[in-house]
């Protein structure tokens, strides 16, 4: 070991040194793995440690515990904001797309922003972890690769199918329009049905149909309405009588 | 190996490429990993000509690809029971093959 004097100061009769000679040749902590002592090495060699041999085989009988693993917080905050969506919004939409770039993306956002549908994205992972066992479940099967999800407050499919139609590499898969899961051919007939309240004055319309008529009779002038009503008793019994001898002869 | 040896799916020689499934059957992973892969902007850009249809349907009916390629060959790859990989593999030889063909053909 080489030693280093430092400065020495000549020292007088019986005095102690004012230097002290410090051994700096090598340190014992390293970057490097310092080698060992032959005989530290055959000692550490020797007491290695050796486990206790397994009764039964690993991977014989599957983990007694479940493991279940916690969601760490941005996949609670994803779900978070999931719920949010599914509760806020009537139609959900999940779309497939394949190598849109972000241009494309981003000019689909805006004209679908326009209608009020937002774009969402979510790893599929945390979409089907979330749905498992919820209400919307069958949608499962739907979040397969790179999917994108439409969400917005009023069931608008015209639009969205018109700006799908424009974007070629989008394709709808399918969509939850107030709770109910539709497919890609459901949407688009969706689609062209008329309004719920133009469905509803169709509906009273065709039931009031025939009181509204005898209503409109009735409201006629009471000569004119017994004119009709002669005439009807005459075509009753002509045609009675017409259709009593071919009931006779099918009879026999 | 999850593609082929190159990444990029070469389209040369085909003229079209129909991916028709049904999203909410079990058996459809394959064919929507096949299609992303086809669609997907490195492939689309080795042949800007060729027409890439998916076609989503509801009718429990089996996943099927069908190519067309551009001297009239036909190419149909049930995907039920096909892993994405296989359908790759066996849509790019069949490639490779009419490409030789064509430059054989050509150096004539």
């Amino acid at each position: 070991m080489a030693a280093t004097l430092c400065v020495r100061l000549l020292p007088k009769q019986g005095w102690l040194p004012l230097t002290q000679t410090v051994r700096h040749g090598s340190k014992s902590v390293t970057r490097h793995r310092r080698p060992m002592h032959i005989l530290k090495q055959k000692l550490m060699a020797v007491t290695e440690y050796i486990p206790p041999a397994r009764v039964i085989p690993r991977g014989a009988y599957p983990f007694q515990r479940k493991q279940v693993q916690e969601d760490s917080p941005l996949v609670l905050l994803m779900k978070r904001d999931l719920k949010t969506v599914f509760k806020d919004s009537k139609m959900i939409a999940v779309v497939q797309n394949n190598a849109s770039n972000a241009e494309e993306i981003m000019v689909l956002k805006h004209r679908l922003y326009k209608h009020g549908i937002t774009v969402k994205f979510f790893p599929n992972q945390v979409v089907l972890s979330f749905l498992k066992g919820g209400l919307h479940s069958n949608m499962a099967p739907l979040f397969i690769g790179p999917t994108v999800l439409f969400v917005s407050k009023e069931p608008k499919a015209k639009e969205m199918l018109s700006a799908l139609r424009v974007s070629q590499h989008m394709t709808l898969l399918g969509a939850c329009i107030d709770n109910t899961l539709l497919s890609a051919q459901a949407v688009v007939s969706y689609s062209k049905l008329p309004s719920v309240s133009v469905v509803q004055g169709e509906l009273v319309s065709g039931l009031t149909m025939l009181t509204s008529h005898t209503a409109s009779m009735l409201q006629r002038h009471p000569a004119h309405l017994s004119a009709l009503l002669q005439q009807y008793v005459k075509q009753r019994s002509s045609d009675g009588g017409l259709e009593g001898a071919p009931k006779a002869e099918e009879a026999t | 190996m999850a593609a082929s040896t190159k990444a990029t799916v070469v389209l040369k020689a085909v003229k079209k490429i129909t991916v028709q499934f049904c999203p909410f059957e079990s058996n459809v992973r394959s064919t929507r990993e096949f299609l992303v892969m086809v669609g997907s902007a490195k492939a689309r850009s080795t042949n800007i000509n060729c027409e890439v249809v998916p076609l989503v349907k509801h009718d429990k009916s089996v996943p099927v690809v069908d190519i067309t390629y551009l001297d009239g060959d036909k190419l149909v790859l049930k995907g039920a029971q096909l892993t994405s990989s296989e359908m790759i593999n066996a849509f790019q030889s069949l490639c490779a093959e009419k490409d030789l063909q064509a430059k054989a053909a050509a150096k004539k």
